[in-house]
């Protein structure tokens, strides 16, 4: 048993699942948008990360990580909130290359705004639980405590995001206006609130994978949500941007690519995993593989 | 009798009038400073690359986030010649770095043609942010993140005999580069001014507009777009290898993803789908530490504060969401009092599916 | 068409004119250029450097601050043969400045760009202290073009040493072929039998480090040899190290040389220590300051010295130092006799003497081609404790140095190294070239016009 949980193949599964669950999150986010509003959210990644700053940085006057992160979660979602009504309400109807655009400005302003306000430079967050990686008999297990934190919470906040959509009243009206906007509308939902509220709840799950991500040993600083953006997108565009399963199952399946790729053939190669992804996936299924199964269900 | 010749769009009307934009612009030189030079050099080269971004996104409706991908091909192509080849004629290694670019832009077209809006923008943009890594990482050919050399561009002997004075090498040296880039890109404007008003420029935009009426007309969609593409990336990757040319060196950290931020807001800016917006969005790059430094100046920043030193992202960023909320058909869209006393009688549209 | 022709054209020059105009230099492009030589007047001698002052390796923003409060003190002191000594510094973010942020140059900077402002517009005499090895290798040939002497770079890289090609470079530090060799000797008497890995920056850095350490015969199996960009830090992709050190820990390797700039040699010993990995650490001077990497557990680690130790009484160039920073208010307000001197401090001040004494030597008529002759030939005394000499053949500079041993400062960051023993080693660049050992540090006077 020993031997196995400190087996390289262990090794590259808990690493891979352990970054997969943070694109996963990314890319349940943009989904989120995606099924609400039809728009690709360039800024995900800055807006979480800035949110994270806002938050975490509270750290710094006494405040426990706990409150830090759910202040970090509060100001992502005001802020998802604010961006869909003032950038993005103003788009609707237009060509989508619009609000593409006007959001890669607003990630270029956040993540400029960020480096003004706390400088560039890397900010290491006290992590509530130790990232010392476990020992077994004298061989390195590639599990610590804050990994299995890390994956415990996004597990949880999928899930709490999967039960709202399915069981609460709010989800039922969310997936109504998604799917059916004027007959929705007809029905007495107040589409254009679900719009925002798509945005809010988005937003919110975006800030706690910043959380996660910048409470890991790369800290935080104004980029660090660049890469698990870029990654995050390709795990919704793989798994169908309609689709909440297809995203999380394809934020798994790139944190193992990579990690696998990284270590069974070359850490030159590990960046360009994602790529080839999802070219196979989109040569194979334009929209995405997972699409059909969830557009039945929505 | 005249005007008339000149107002309808010929081919020759049009290289008249990229000759009187390029002997401007060069006439341009020789009042700058050498540094201002130097900068005009640089945003000429981001100029070709602007430009073939804003045929892309505005003639094609194809919007690419990879451009600075494609300037780092076209860049690693031409550095990895000059650098084992230091004698090849520029010409030879500006063309090759064309051909380069042309290629690359077609590997990404083969998937993407198939792709429409979000799912393509994701995709160029997951091609721009693997080529830093594979630059820094495949050393052997690359020079790593150290990047490769080149020798910086010799004044030639003929250009150097107009200069006098104690710095008439530096002077001359500045303004030679200068010239050459601008010239350079005078020659890919005309080029596109061309393919703006030819057969593909009109089934680009029919392809843009209504698909399946071009279909029905016979315009073959998937070779309409991958053309487009490729065309862009040749422009980009051009664009990209002069711009290496003029640092004498290619690194992977000249093409990081914001670049392709940068490239869009330029084209946005200036005027997508316009030969002026490329122009324009060319010189604003030539001289945005300036332009960063007035504003500076102007609101009491600090330059060295930690607001001053990310004032340019804040100003681009927001430029680039204030033009796209409020003047979506950039710079050139703006009433002018000089632009009302000559408006033209016949109206090309010239830009995209933008409103 | 002409009307079409005409409305751009009105854009465009006013367009170039004004963004152009907003610069200063617009009508003053001929300042400096009266003398035969740029940037020599009757009463003043002009340099200049690109260094980072702001970006990822602001950590070595001191060096350059360093010496120009030696310039500042002498020009207090009467300057050089009767000039003044002006330091034009400016920050190219270690040429990574197009990542866009927090570099206060401006995005669209470039170490070129910087250098074409202190050559066409501040017709500087030379770059003097400029850093970076791959952002110096950007800018040999425009320099050179323009026959700009590139003096004391600020890289341990072999690339300044070439005179027959670039006769007017010069290097200052040990080369990190040289300090390679020089840990493969330590390694081979006081580490024998343990696995050795090795993690380097992916450029020239990296690259001639661990060729030294090849020369002086220590074998690194492929599967440790490692590397990082430096531009990670920036992008985000920190992936590279952590992948590195995790290699490491489960290869089990015994001694870990680290060719990395400061920020990077934190990172890897974070990483370390949280996968609860320790091996002996050898760190490359230009990332071993301790100020600067901030981390409890570097201390144990050995690097290469090859400046006195700050708190070293005996040495007579120390109390001097402490002067000169703390007449300078502006680079250093809180400098006072208590302070720390760091490695960084103590490498400006070590050129900036350097260009001083080469200045003086070269008298009152002052060109190019007469200062590298000048300073092929000169003999330097410096606050380095092994010998400055340059020569036609060689224009590295330092050739070796001292094994030192970080030393513990409680539960706050290390202080500066101790040394180990006084032995200097010497050697040059190539695989050939010998290691000769010195019983003896060369401690050389403070020349007497400069105190």
């Amino acid at each position: 048993m020993s031997a196995f949980l400190s087996s390289s193949i262990m090794h590259n599964i808990f690493g891979g699942v352990a970054q997969g669950v943070v694109y996963s999150l990314v890319a349940l986010s943009l989904v989120i948008i995606w099924q609400s509003t039809h728009v690709l959210n360039f800024a995900q990644g800055a807006m979480a990360m800035f949110a994270t700053y806002v938050g975490m940085t509270e750290i710094d006057r006494g405040i426990g990580y706990w409150w830090c992160v759910i202040i970090s979660v509060a100001v992502g979602m005001l802020l998802g909130g604010l961006t869909e009504r003032v950038l993005i309400r103003p788009l609707y109807g237009k060509p989508e290359i619009n609000p593409i655009v006007v959001m890669v400005g607003f990630l270029g302003v956040l993540e400029a705004l960020a480096a003004a306000i706390w400088t560039s430079t890397t900010r290491n967050i006290t992590e509530p639980f130790s990232q010392i990686f476990f020992h077994d008999h004298g061989n390195l297990v590639y599990l610590s405590p804050f990994i299995i934190y890390q994956v415990i919470l996004a597990l949880g906040i999928m899930l709490i995001i999967a039960g709202l959509f399915r069981y609460t009243k709010l989800g039922l009206q969310l997936r109504a206006s998604a799917l059916a906007p004027e007959v929705s509308r007809l029905l007495g939902i107040r589409v254009s609130r679900m719009l925002t509220i798509g945005w809010i709840l988005s937003a919110g799950v975006g800030a706690i994978a910043a959380v996660i991500q910048a409470s890991g040993s790369f800290g935080l600083f104004p980029t660090d949500m660049d890469g698990i953006f870029v990654a995050g997108f390709i795990a919704a565009a793989v798994g169908g941007l309609e689709s909440p399963i297809g995203a999380v199952a394809g934020g798994l399946l790139i944190g193992l690519a990579e990690q696998f790729i990284l270590a069974y053939w070359s850490p030159n190669v590990a960046p360009l995993g994602g790529i080839i992804i999802l070219v196979v996936a989109l040569m194979i299924r334009p929209q995405g593989l997972f699409t059909k199964v969830a557009g039945r269900r929505v | 009798m005249i005007r008339t010749f000149l107002r309808q769009e010929t081919t020759l009307s049009r290289f008249l009038g990229v000759v009187v934009l390029t002997a401007v612009t060069l006439a341009i030189t020789i009042v700058l400073p050498p540094v201002a030079d130097s900068e005009l050099a640089g945003g000429a080269a981001i100029a070709i690359v602007i430009l073939g971004l804003s045929w892309l996104i505005g003639w094609s409706g194809q919007i690419s986030l990879g451009n600075s991908g494609f300037m780092a091909v076209g860049a690693y192509a031409a550095g990895i010649w000059a650098h084992h080849h230091a004698t090849t004629p520029l010409i030879f290694t500006l063309f090759l770095a064309t051909v380069a670019g042309a290629i690359s832009g077609l590997i990404i077209a083969i998937p993407s043609t198939r792709l429409r809006g979000p799912y393509l923008a994701g995709m160029t943009l997951a091609f721009s942010a693997a080529v830093t890594p594979i630059a820094q990482n495949f050393t052997s050919v690359t020079g790593g993140e150290g990047g490769l050399f080149m020798n910086s561009l010799a004044t030639p002997g003929w250009f150097g005999h107009f200069f006098s004075g104690p710095n008439a090498t530096i002077n001359a040296n500045a303004q030679w580069t200068a010239d050459l880039a601008v010239f350079v890109a005078g020659i890919t404007f005309f080029f596109m001014a061309n393919l703006f008003h030819s057969r593909t420029g009109r089934a680009m935009r029919l392809v843009r507009d209504n698909d399946v009426a071009a279909e029905l007309m016979g315009v073959n969609l998937s070779r309409t777009r991958s053309l487009a593409f490729m065309i862009a990336a040749a422009y980009a990757g051009l664009g990209g290898a002069l711009y290496s040319l003029l640092q004498a060196s290619v690194r992977p950290e000249t093409f990081p993803l914001t670049l392709s931020i940068t490239l869009l807001t330029l084209m946005v800016l200036g005027g997508i789908g316009t030969l002026s917006g490329a122009v324009i969005g060319g010189i604003i790059f030539s001289f945005s530490a300036n332009l960063v430094a007035h504003v500076n100046s102007l609101t009491g920043v600090n330059p060295t504060s930690n607001l001053g030193a990310n004032m340019q992202g804040i100003i681009f960023g927001a430029l680039l969401i204030l033009t796209m909320l409020f003047v979506p058909r950039g710079l050139v869209s703006i009433k002018t009092p000089v632009r009302r006393l000559f408006r033209s009688r016949h109206q090309v549209v010239e830009a995209g599916e933008v409103h | 068409m002409f009307t079409k022709a005409r409305r751009p054209l009105t854009l465009i020059s006013a367009l170039v004119l004004s963004l152009a105009g907003l610069s200063t230099g617009l009508l003053a492009s001929n300042a400096g250029a009266a003398g035969s030589t740029p940037g020599v007047t009757s009463n003043s001698i002009t340099i200049g450097a690109t260094v980072p002052l702001s970006g990822i390796a602001v950590s070595y923003a001191p060096v350059s601050a360093a010496a120009n409060a030696v310039f500042k003190w002498v020009d207090s002191h009467g300057g050089i043969n009767g000039r003044q000594i002006k330091y034009i510094r400016l920050d190219d973010c270690y040429g990574l400045a197009s990542y866009g942020l927090g570099c206060t140059a401006g995005a669209s900077v470039t170490t070129l760009s910087q250098n074409q402002v202190l050559v066409a517009q501040d017709h500087v005499f030379a770059t003097v202290g400029s850093l970076g090895t791959a952002a110096e290798e950007s800018v040999e040939s425009y320099l050179k073009q323009n026959d700009v002497p590139q003096l004391f770079v600020n890289s341990g890289s072999k690339a300044w040493d070439d005179p027959s090609k670039y006769p007017d470079l010069f290097g200052f530090q040990t080369s990190y072929n040289a300090e390679g060799k020089i840990f493969a000797h330590y390694i081979k008497t006081h580490l024998a039998g343990k696995t050795v890995g090795f993690i380097g920056q992916n450029d020239d850095f990296g690259a001639n480090g661990f060729l030294g350490l090849q020369d002086g015969g220590i074998n690194i199996a492929s599967a440790n040899h490692l590397s990082y960009n430096a531009a990670d830090a920036i992008t985000g992709s920190s992936s590279d190290i952590q992948a590195d050190v995790g290699t490491l820990a489960q290869n089990k390797v015994q001694v870990v040389v680290l060719d990395s700039v400061p920020g990077f040699t934190a990172g890897i010993l974070e990483v370390a220590k949280a996968l609860g990995y320790s091996p002996t650490w050898i760190i490359s001077n230009v990332g071993a300051d301790p100020t600067s990497v901030d981390q409890p557990s570097e201390a144990g680690a050995i690097t290469l010295d090859y400046f006195p130790s700050a708190t070293d009484t005996g040495d007579q160039w120390i109390p001097w130092i402490r002067q000169v920073l703390t007449a300078d208010k502006a680079d250093f307000p809180k400098f006072n006799a208590s302070s720390v001197l760091t490695g960084n401090e103590l490498y400006g001040v070590g050129y900036a003497v350097a260009f001083a004494e080469t200045l003086k030597a070269e008298g009152r008529n002052v060109t190019r081609a007469g200062f590298v002759k000048t300073l092929e030939s000169a003999k330097l005394s410096d606050p380095a404790i092994t010998p400055l000499q340059y020569s036609g053949s060689n224009h590295q500079g330092l050739q070796g140095g001292v094994i030192a041993k970080i030393a513990a400062n409680g539960s706050s960051a290390p202080v500066l190294a101790n040394l180990t023993n006084t032995t200097v080693f010497t050697t040059g660049n190539s695989a050939s070239s010998p290691l000769a050992q010195s019983p003896k540090l060369t401690i050389s006077p403070i020349p007497s016009w400069l105190k």
